[in-house]
Protein backbone atom coordinates (compact mmCIF):
# COMPACT_ATOMS: atom_id res chain seq x y z
CA UNK A 1 0.00 0.00 0.00
CA UNK A 2 1.30 3.56 -1.04
CA UNK A 3 2.32 5.75 1.92
CA UNK A 4 1.22 9.75 1.34
CA UNK A 5 2.90 11.96 2.96
CA UNK A 6 0.23 14.79 3.63
CA UNK A 7 1.42 18.05 3.49
CA UNK A 8 -1.28 20.92 4.54
CA UNK A 9 -3.13 22.23 1.28
CA UNK A 10 -0.98 25.70 -0.74
CA UNK A 11 -3.04 28.00 -2.06
CA UNK A 12 -1.25 30.43 -4.28
CA UNK A 13 -2.68 33.81 -5.55
CA UNK A 14 -2.22 34.21 -9.61
CA UNK A 15 -3.37 34.83 -12.38
CA UNK A 16 -4.75 37.95 -14.43
CA UNK A 17 -6.69 39.61 -11.82
CA UNK A 18 -4.14 38.21 -9.34
CA UNK A 19 -7.14 36.61 -7.00
CA UNK A 20 -7.19 33.62 -8.39
CA UNK A 21 -6.95 30.60 -6.21
CA UNK A 22 -5.39 27.84 -7.71
CA UNK A 23 -5.33 24.12 -6.72
CA UNK A 24 -1.80 22.73 -6.00
CA UNK A 25 0.44 21.74 -9.03
CA UNK A 26 1.16 18.43 -7.74
CA UNK A 27 -0.74 15.95 -9.88
CA UNK A 28 1.41 12.88 -9.16
CA UNK A 29 0.77 13.93 -5.79
CA UNK A 30 -2.58 13.93 -6.17
CA UNK A 31 -2.89 11.32 -8.02
CA UNK A 32 -1.74 9.40 -5.22
CA UNK A 33 -4.22 10.76 -2.81
CA UNK A 34 -6.94 10.43 -5.12
CA UNK A 35 -6.03 6.24 -5.69
CA UNK A 36 -5.56 6.34 -1.86
CA UNK A 37 -8.56 7.82 -1.11
CA UNK A 38 -10.58 5.49 -3.55
CA UNK A 39 -8.54 2.52 -1.19
CA UNK A 40 -11.12 4.31 1.33
CA UNK A 41 -8.25 6.30 3.01
CA UNK A 42 -10.31 9.10 4.75
CA UNK A 43 -7.20 10.90 5.57
CA UNK A 44 -6.81 11.10 1.99
CA UNK A 45 -9.83 12.52 1.20
CA UNK A 46 -9.82 15.14 4.12
CA UNK A 47 -6.93 16.03 2.29
CA UNK A 48 -8.38 16.64 -1.19
CA UNK A 49 -11.20 18.10 0.54
CA UNK A 50 -8.15 20.76 2.72
CA UNK A 51 -6.81 21.55 -0.83
CA UNK A 52 -9.58 22.03 -3.23
CA UNK A 53 -12.73 23.19 -0.79
CA UNK A 54 -11.67 27.18 -1.46
CA UNK A 55 -12.17 26.94 -5.10
CA UNK A 56 -14.89 25.00 -4.54
CA UNK A 57 -16.16 27.35 -2.40
CA UNK A 58 -15.38 30.15 -4.83
CA UNK A 59 -17.37 28.28 -7.95
CA UNK A 60 -20.46 27.87 -5.71
CA UNK A 61 -20.52 31.49 -4.53
CA UNK A 62 -20.59 32.70 -8.28
CA UNK A 63 -23.74 30.78 -8.65
CA UNK A 64 -25.67 30.75 -5.55
CA UNK A 65 -26.50 33.98 -3.99
CA UNK A 66 -25.63 33.98 -0.61
CA UNK A 67 -22.45 32.66 2.06
CA UNK A 68 -24.57 29.81 3.49
CA UNK A 69 -25.85 28.40 0.44
CA UNK A 70 -22.20 28.51 -1.12
CA UNK A 71 -21.22 26.25 2.11
CA UNK A 72 -23.84 24.07 1.85
CA UNK A 73 -22.94 23.58 -1.91
CA UNK A 74 -19.62 22.81 -1.04
CA UNK A 75 -20.32 20.34 1.38
CA UNK A 76 -22.95 18.31 -0.43
CA UNK A 77 -20.39 18.80 -3.50
CA UNK A 78 -18.16 16.82 -1.55
CA UNK A 79 -20.46 14.17 -0.56
CA UNK A 80 -21.11 13.38 -3.73
CA UNK A 81 -17.38 13.21 -4.83
CA UNK A 82 -16.98 10.57 -2.12
CA UNK A 83 -19.36 8.53 -2.74
CA UNK A 84 -18.87 8.62 -6.59
CA UNK A 85 -14.91 8.58 -6.00
CA UNK A 86 -15.14 5.01 -7.10
CA UNK A 87 -16.20 6.08 -10.81
CA UNK A 88 -13.53 8.32 -11.11
CA UNK A 89 -10.44 7.75 -13.50
CA UNK A 90 -7.27 9.27 -11.31
CA UNK A 91 -5.64 10.33 -14.70
CA UNK A 92 -8.08 13.16 -14.75
CA UNK A 93 -8.28 16.18 -13.25
CA UNK A 94 -9.81 15.94 -9.78
CA UNK A 95 -10.03 20.20 -9.61
CA UNK A 96 -12.37 19.99 -12.70
CA UNK A 97 -14.23 16.74 -11.91
CA UNK A 98 -15.40 18.30 -8.71
CA UNK A 99 -15.76 21.94 -9.62
CA UNK A 100 -18.47 20.20 -11.94
CA UNK A 101 -19.96 18.29 -9.26
CA UNK A 102 -19.95 21.84 -7.01
CA UNK A 103 -21.52 23.62 -10.21
CA UNK A 104 -24.15 21.43 -10.27
CA UNK A 105 -24.77 20.97 -6.67
CA UNK A 106 -24.69 24.83 -6.28
CA UNK A 107 -27.39 24.79 -9.28
CA UNK A 108 -29.62 22.60 -7.41
CA UNK A 109 -29.85 24.26 -4.48
CA UNK A 110 -30.49 27.43 -6.23
CA UNK A 111 -33.24 25.74 -8.16
CA UNK A 112 -34.70 24.49 -4.57
CA UNK A 113 -34.28 28.15 -2.76
CA UNK A 114 -36.61 29.51 -5.67
CA UNK A 115 -39.25 26.95 -5.03
CA UNK A 116 -39.21 27.47 -0.85
CA UNK A 117 -38.93 31.48 -1.91
CA UNK A 118 -35.84 32.15 0.07
CA UNK A 119 -36.48 35.48 0.84
CA UNK A 120 -39.11 34.19 3.60
CA UNK A 121 -36.53 32.25 5.14
CA UNK A 122 -35.11 33.42 8.76
CA UNK A 123 -31.04 34.25 8.35
CA UNK A 124 -29.45 31.24 9.12
CA UNK A 125 -26.31 31.65 10.98
CA UNK A 126 -23.86 28.70 10.55
CA UNK A 127 -20.59 29.84 11.45
CA UNK A 128 -19.50 33.11 13.47
CA UNK A 129 -18.03 33.69 9.70
CA UNK A 130 -20.25 35.95 7.95
CA UNK A 131 -20.67 37.30 4.34
CA UNK A 132 -17.50 39.34 4.00
CA UNK A 133 -20.12 41.13 1.40
CA UNK A 134 -21.90 44.14 3.36
CA UNK A 135 -21.80 47.14 4.37
CA UNK A 136 -20.59 50.15 2.30
CA UNK A 137 -22.92 51.58 -0.55
CA UNK A 138 -21.34 50.54 -3.14
CA UNK A 139 -21.28 46.70 -1.89
CA UNK A 140 -25.18 47.10 -1.39
CA UNK A 141 -25.89 48.44 -4.75
CA UNK A 142 -23.99 46.02 -6.34
CA UNK A 143 -25.62 43.52 -4.63
CA UNK A 144 -28.98 44.66 -5.37
CA UNK A 145 -27.95 44.89 -8.98
CA UNK A 146 -26.74 41.78 -9.25
CA UNK A 147 -30.05 39.99 -7.82
CA UNK A 148 -31.65 41.67 -10.98
CA UNK A 149 -29.20 40.15 -13.23
CA UNK A 150 -30.65 36.29 -14.73
CA UNK A 151 -28.60 33.78 -12.61
CA UNK A 152 -26.27 32.37 -15.52
CA UNK A 153 -25.27 36.05 -16.19
CA UNK A 154 -24.56 36.72 -12.66
CA UNK A 155 -22.51 33.62 -12.27
CA UNK A 156 -20.53 33.90 -15.58
CA UNK A 157 -19.80 37.85 -14.84
CA UNK A 158 -18.61 36.25 -10.86
CA UNK A 159 -16.73 33.22 -12.65
CA UNK A 160 -15.15 35.44 -14.70
CA UNK A 161 -14.49 38.23 -13.38
CA UNK A 162 -13.61 37.33 -9.30
CA UNK A 163 -12.69 33.81 -9.97
CA UNK A 164 -10.72 34.46 -13.31
CA UNK A 165 -11.75 31.45 -15.21
CA UNK A 166 -12.20 31.19 -19.03
CA UNK A 167 -14.68 31.31 -21.41
CA UNK A 168 -14.58 27.40 -21.92
CA UNK A 169 -14.11 26.48 -18.30
CA UNK A 170 -17.62 28.84 -17.74
CA UNK A 171 -18.67 27.03 -20.67
CA UNK A 172 -18.08 23.47 -18.94
CA UNK A 173 -19.26 24.51 -15.49
CA UNK A 174 -22.62 25.82 -16.37
CA UNK A 175 -23.57 23.33 -19.07
CA UNK A 176 -23.32 25.95 -22.26
CA UNK A 177 -21.63 26.75 -25.44
CA UNK A 178 -18.35 29.14 -24.76
CA UNK A 179 -19.55 31.52 -27.30
CA UNK A 180 -22.88 31.81 -24.86
CA UNK A 181 -20.46 32.27 -21.91
CA UNK A 182 -18.84 35.16 -23.69
CA UNK A 183 -22.14 37.02 -24.35
CA UNK A 184 -23.28 36.57 -21.34
CA UNK A 185 -20.31 37.50 -19.80
CA UNK A 186 -20.85 41.06 -22.42
CA UNK A 187 -24.18 41.43 -21.23
CA UNK A 188 -23.96 40.81 -17.46
CA UNK A 189 -21.26 43.32 -17.61
CA UNK A 190 -23.41 46.27 -19.48
CA UNK A 191 -26.46 45.55 -17.32
CA UNK A 192 -24.26 45.67 -14.04
CA UNK A 193 -23.07 49.14 -15.33
CA UNK A 194 -26.46 50.28 -16.24
CA UNK A 195 -28.14 49.10 -13.36
CA UNK A 196 -25.63 50.51 -10.69
CA UNK A 197 -25.91 53.60 -12.01
CA UNK A 198 -29.80 54.07 -12.19
CA UNK A 199 -29.65 52.92 -8.75
CA UNK A 200 -27.26 55.42 -7.57
CA UNK A 201 -29.35 57.86 -9.38
CA UNK A 202 -32.91 56.62 -9.71
CA UNK A 203 -33.97 60.13 -10.93
CA UNK B 1 -32.95 77.84 -4.28
CA UNK B 2 -31.05 74.12 -4.20
CA UNK B 3 -29.86 72.51 -7.81
CA UNK B 4 -29.81 68.89 -7.56
CA UNK B 5 -26.68 67.80 -9.42
CA UNK B 6 -27.11 64.26 -10.83
CA UNK B 7 -24.73 61.70 -8.99
CA UNK B 8 -21.35 61.19 -10.53
CA UNK B 9 -21.55 57.18 -12.15
CA UNK B 10 -20.55 54.45 -9.49
CA UNK B 11 -18.42 52.85 -12.57
CA UNK B 12 -17.43 54.84 -15.70
CA UNK B 13 -20.02 54.45 -18.97
CA UNK B 14 -23.44 53.63 -19.16
CA UNK B 15 -23.14 50.00 -19.78
CA UNK B 16 -23.85 50.08 -23.55
CA UNK B 17 -19.91 49.62 -24.41
CA UNK B 18 -19.02 48.61 -28.24
CA UNK B 19 -17.40 45.65 -28.33
CA UNK B 20 -17.65 42.62 -25.92
CA UNK B 21 -13.92 41.68 -26.61
CA UNK B 22 -12.61 45.10 -25.48
CA UNK B 23 -13.08 45.74 -21.90
CA UNK B 24 -12.82 49.52 -20.59
CA UNK B 25 -12.19 51.17 -17.17
CA UNK B 26 -15.67 51.04 -15.95
CA UNK B 27 -15.24 46.94 -16.98
CA UNK B 28 -11.85 47.23 -14.73
CA UNK B 29 -13.77 49.08 -11.87
CA UNK B 30 -16.69 46.46 -11.90
CA UNK B 31 -14.96 43.77 -11.75
CA UNK B 32 -12.86 45.28 -8.81
CA UNK B 33 -16.14 45.97 -7.25
CA UNK B 34 -17.08 42.03 -8.12
CA UNK B 35 -14.18 41.03 -6.07
CA UNK B 36 -14.74 43.21 -3.36
CA UNK B 37 -18.01 42.01 -3.06
CA UNK B 38 -17.14 38.24 -3.17
CA UNK B 39 -14.13 37.85 -1.65
CA UNK B 40 -13.95 34.40 0.85
CA UNK B 41 -13.17 33.57 4.61
CA UNK B 42 -9.68 34.40 4.90
CA UNK B 43 -9.26 33.02 8.46
CA UNK B 44 -7.71 29.64 8.55
CA UNK B 45 -10.17 28.70 10.95
CA UNK B 46 -13.03 29.20 8.94
CA UNK B 47 -11.56 26.42 6.80
CA UNK B 48 -10.46 24.15 9.22
CA UNK B 49 -13.73 24.16 10.46
CA UNK B 50 -15.59 23.68 7.11
CA UNK B 51 -13.46 20.68 6.31
CA UNK B 52 -14.61 19.19 9.71
CA UNK B 53 -18.06 19.75 8.67
CA UNK B 54 -17.27 17.65 5.49
CA UNK B 55 -15.54 14.87 7.68
CA UNK B 56 -18.33 14.78 9.87
CA UNK B 57 -20.74 14.47 7.10
CA UNK B 58 -19.04 11.86 5.18
CA UNK B 59 -18.22 9.86 8.70
CA UNK B 60 -21.51 10.13 10.18
CA UNK B 61 -22.69 7.92 7.37
CA UNK B 62 -23.91 10.17 4.76
CA UNK B 63 -21.15 9.65 3.00
CA UNK B 64 -21.24 5.89 2.76
CA UNK B 65 -23.42 4.40 0.23
CA UNK B 66 -27.23 3.29 1.43
CA UNK B 67 -27.94 -0.78 1.01
CA UNK B 68 -29.43 -0.92 -1.92
CA UNK B 69 -26.49 0.75 -3.49
CA UNK B 70 -24.49 -2.35 -3.20
CA UNK B 71 -26.50 -4.60 -4.21
CA UNK B 72 -26.61 -2.25 -7.94
CA UNK B 73 -22.67 -2.22 -7.96
CA UNK B 74 -22.76 -6.29 -7.77
CA UNK B 75 -25.69 -6.46 -10.04
CA UNK B 76 -23.00 -6.36 -13.33
CA UNK B 77 -21.06 -9.02 -12.24
CA UNK B 78 -24.45 -11.66 -11.27
CA UNK B 79 -25.25 -10.46 -14.88
CA UNK B 80 -22.28 -11.54 -16.09
CA UNK B 81 -22.62 -15.01 -14.17
CA UNK B 82 -26.09 -15.93 -14.67
CA UNK B 83 -25.50 -15.16 -18.69
CA UNK B 84 -22.37 -17.45 -18.43
CA UNK B 85 -24.61 -19.88 -16.57
CA UNK B 86 -27.29 -19.47 -19.42
CA UNK B 87 -25.19 -20.47 -22.12
CA UNK B 88 -23.67 -23.61 -20.30
CA UNK B 89 -27.06 -24.73 -19.38
CA UNK B 90 -27.92 -24.42 -22.97
CA UNK B 91 -24.88 -25.98 -24.55
CA UNK B 92 -25.49 -28.87 -21.77
CA UNK B 93 -29.30 -29.23 -22.70
CA UNK B 94 -28.46 -29.36 -26.58
CA UNK B 95 -25.82 -31.94 -26.05
CA UNK B 96 -27.83 -34.27 -24.41
CA UNK B 97 -30.47 -33.72 -26.43
CA UNK B 98 -28.02 -34.76 -29.68
CA UNK B 99 -27.14 -37.93 -27.77
CA UNK B 100 -30.78 -38.92 -27.15
CA UNK B 101 -31.54 -38.77 -30.45
CA UNK B 102 -28.22 -40.68 -31.46
CA UNK B 103 -29.59 -43.24 -28.98
CA UNK B 104 -32.93 -43.02 -30.69
CA UNK B 105 -31.49 -43.59 -34.08
CA UNK B 106 -29.24 -46.33 -32.76
CA UNK B 107 -32.25 -48.40 -31.23
CA UNK B 108 -33.67 -48.29 -34.46
CA UNK B 109 -30.72 -49.02 -36.84
CA UNK B 110 -28.21 -50.29 -34.75
CA UNK B 111 -27.56 -54.42 -34.40
CA UNK B 112 -30.13 -57.05 -33.02
CA UNK B 113 -33.13 -54.53 -33.46
CA UNK B 114 -35.01 -53.61 -36.63
CA UNK B 115 -33.13 -54.67 -39.23
CA UNK B 116 -31.91 -58.06 -37.98
CA UNK B 117 -35.18 -59.17 -37.07
CA UNK B 118 -36.81 -58.91 -40.73
CA UNK B 119 -33.70 -60.90 -41.40
CA UNK B 120 -34.23 -63.65 -39.01
CA UNK B 121 -38.20 -63.06 -40.00
CA UNK B 122 -36.57 -64.07 -43.63
CA UNK B 123 -34.28 -66.83 -42.44
CA UNK B 124 -37.44 -68.22 -40.37
CA UNK B 125 -39.09 -67.95 -43.33
CA UNK B 126 -36.83 -69.93 -45.79
CA UNK B 127 -36.75 -72.14 -43.27
CA UNK B 128 -40.01 -73.17 -42.95
CA UNK B 129 -39.96 -73.04 -46.96
CA UNK B 130 -37.07 -75.27 -46.64
CA UNK B 131 -39.09 -77.64 -44.32
CA UNK B 132 -42.73 -77.03 -46.47
CA UNK B 133 -40.68 -78.75 -49.12
CA UNK B 134 -39.19 -81.25 -47.53
CA UNK B 135 -42.25 -82.15 -45.92
CA UNK B 136 -44.05 -82.18 -49.22
CA UNK B 137 -41.49 -84.36 -50.53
Amino acid sequence: MTSIALRPASVTLVGRTSRRVTTPDRPDDEKALVLSAQRGELEAFSELVRRHQRRAYAVARAIVTTHEDAEDAVQDAFLHAYRALHRFLPDQAFGAWLHRIVANASLDITRRRKVRDADDLPETIASPFRDPAESDELRRLLRAALERLPERQRAVIVLHDVEGFKHSEIGQLLGIPEGTARSDLHYARSALRRLLNQLRSPQ
Amino acid sequence: MTTNFPAPPLVPGDGDSASPLVPDDGDAQLASALRALYTAPDAPAYWSALEQRIMDRITGGEGFDAWWVVPAQWARLGLIAAGFALIVAGSLFLRSRAEQRQMAYDSLLGPGNGGPTIAIRDAQTERQATINYINGR
